[in-house]
Formats: C-alpha cells, sequence, structure tokens
C-alpha cells in the first residue's frame, strides 16, 4: 500500500507543476516538452501501478504505453510546427 | 528472482477490449484538436483563457484520489481476512464514488458558467473540441460514477472475496481509464499553449 500512495503523492506533484505552468502562462519550447514527458510519465504510472499492468503480459501493458507515446509525440509535433503561428 | 507476468490483465478480459477502443476513440479526439490549433493557434489560446484551470485542477486532484482509494479497495479485498476487509474496502470505493460525484459537480458548474457567459458548441472550433471533450469525458465518469456504487454495495454485501474479485477489477480498471483520459486532457485542453 506504502508504493501505491508514494505513486499518487507523484502523481499529485506532477499536477501541480501543470498547473503552475498554465497559471503563469509559460509558453516557451522547453516547458511544453516538460508537460508532455511529465503526462507520460503520470499516465504510465497510472498504467502500470493503477491499472496493475506492470505485472502482466508485456502486449497488454503496452497497448496503453503506445497510446499514450504515440498521442502525446503527435500533440508536440502538433505544437512545435503550427501551420498559422 | 524474476516474478512470472500473469498471462491475462485484472478483472474481465471484455472491459479491456472496452478500455482499449475508448483510448482509441479519445486519442483520435485529442490529435483532432491538437491538429485544428495548427490551424489558428491565436483563436485557441485566446479561447482557452476562458477556462477555469483551477477547476480543471481540482477535477484532477479528485480523479487521481479516487483512482488511489479503488486501488486500495481492491488490495484490501486481496489481502485481508474477509470480514475486515469489507468493511475497509467499502470505505475506500464510498470514498472514491464521492470524489468521482464532486467531480461532476464541479464539470456541471463550469458546464453552466460558460453557458452563462454564451460560450458553446457554435461559439468556435476550440469550444467545440472543449465541449465535446469534456462532455463525453464527463459521461465516462458518470457511468463510472454508477460502476463504483455498484462495486460498494456488492462489496459491502460481501459479494468480492480473497479468491474472487474479477468484477471488483473489471470496475477498477474502468475508472482508472477515465482517470487517465483526464490527465491527458486536462494538460491538452486547460494547460499547454
Amino acid at each position: 500500500m506504502r508504493t501505491i500512495t508514494s505513486i499518487w503523492m507523484v502523481l499529485v506533484l506532477l499536477s501541480m507543476f501543470a498547473f503552475l505552468v498554465g497559471w503563469f502562462k509559460i509558453t516557451s519550447s522547453f516547458f511544453i516538452a516538460l508537460l508532455l514527458l511529465t503526462t507520460f510519465i503520470k499516465g504510465q504510472l497510472v498504467i502500470d501501478y493503477f491499472m496493475d499492468l506492470r505485472e502482466v503480459s508485456l502486449k497488454y501493458r503496452l497497448i496503453p504505453t503506445l497510446w499514450l507515446m504515440i498521442v502525446l509525440s503527435l500533440i508536440g509535433v502538433a505544437y512545435y510546427f503550427p501551420l498559422h503561428p | 528472482m524474476k516474478t512470472l507476468k500473469k498471462p491475462y490483465p485484472p478483472g474481465d478480459f471484455g472491459i479491456w477490449i472496452i478500455i482499449y477502443i475508448e483510448l482509441v476513440t479519445f486519442g483520435a479526439f485529442f490529435l483532432g484538436y491538437a491538429y485544428s490549433r495548427r490551424l489558428d493557434v491565436v483563436l485557441f489560446n485566446e479561447s482557452q483563457l476562458l477556462l477555469d484551470q483551477r477547476a480543471g485542477f481540482i477535477n484532477t486532484l479528485l480523479l487521481i484520489t479516487s483512482s488511489w482509494l479503488v486501488v486500495r479497495a481492491v488490495q484490501t479485498i486481496k489481502r485481508m481476512k474477509e470480514k475486515e476487509a469489507i468493511k475497509e474496502a467499502s470505505f475506500y470505493l464510498l470514498g472514491a464514488m464521492s470524489l468521482g460525484s464532486v467531480f461532476l459537480v464541479i464539470k456541471m458548474v463550469e458546464f453552466s458558467g460558460k453557458y452563462a457567459q454564451g460560450l458553446n458548441l457554435s461559439t468556435n472550433t476550440f469550444f467545440m473540441f472543449y465541449f465535446v471533450l469534456t462532455i463525453f469525458h464527463f459521461l465516462h465518469v458518470l457511468l463510472g460514477v454508477i460502476i463504483l456504487y455498484n462495486l460498494y454495495e456488492k462489496t459491502k454485501q460481501g459479494g468480492y472475496t480473497q479468491q474472487e474479485h474479477t468484477g471488483l477489477e473489471s470496475g477498477a480498471s474502468y475508472w482508472h481509464m477515465v482517470d487517465l483520459l483526464w490527465i491527458v486532457l486536462f494538460v491538452l485542453i486547460y494547460i499547454i499553449r
């Protein structure tokens, strides 16, 4: 139970970081990358520890992990290369 | 020592088919939003300023904490002796359901505030995505709260044991998916600009 509580605390801290970036309207490319990275970490923690897929056959764990990776990477591409900035 | 991997994810396999389909569906919406934004960054950034980031953040905390309580409920049923487990797991599930309900209330207040400001689906592309995505997610949370209520009732009646708790794990997996989707949605719609 202690592990799960530590994971919950990390999720809360990373969410606070995201909120503060939004609150101060920080728009730099570095922070966009950092936001996407921390969102990936949060998602992966939910997949591994809340959904409990870390102890399951790799293919079932890979589906949500790849989903998260692909979606966040493509979002990153869309934000780094706007058509009409 | 290397631990042996379980062959299937927790819960009923059917729920995982639903979860994977939901992820793909929401993923398409997320990318639709991100790539529509490329066409008019200024409009999206200005419209985003009208959102209440504090409400989005509080809702993130509510869902994360609710998911954590659900994990604790499942672990309690799996690890403890029946009588103690029933009481403790029911308590966790009731807490998770309450937090999910508060999420719904905050979201309804947010929606009504937007409508009062004259913002709706047809205001612009940003708000079209905002309403479609958040209302679609809202409906998933609503279903999740109903599922949690049923899990709570069955747990209270001793319906889950150390040996048999597939239904509890299925409902829990669905609820964690709702949490996972919100984690991406919150950053995408409310924060990143």
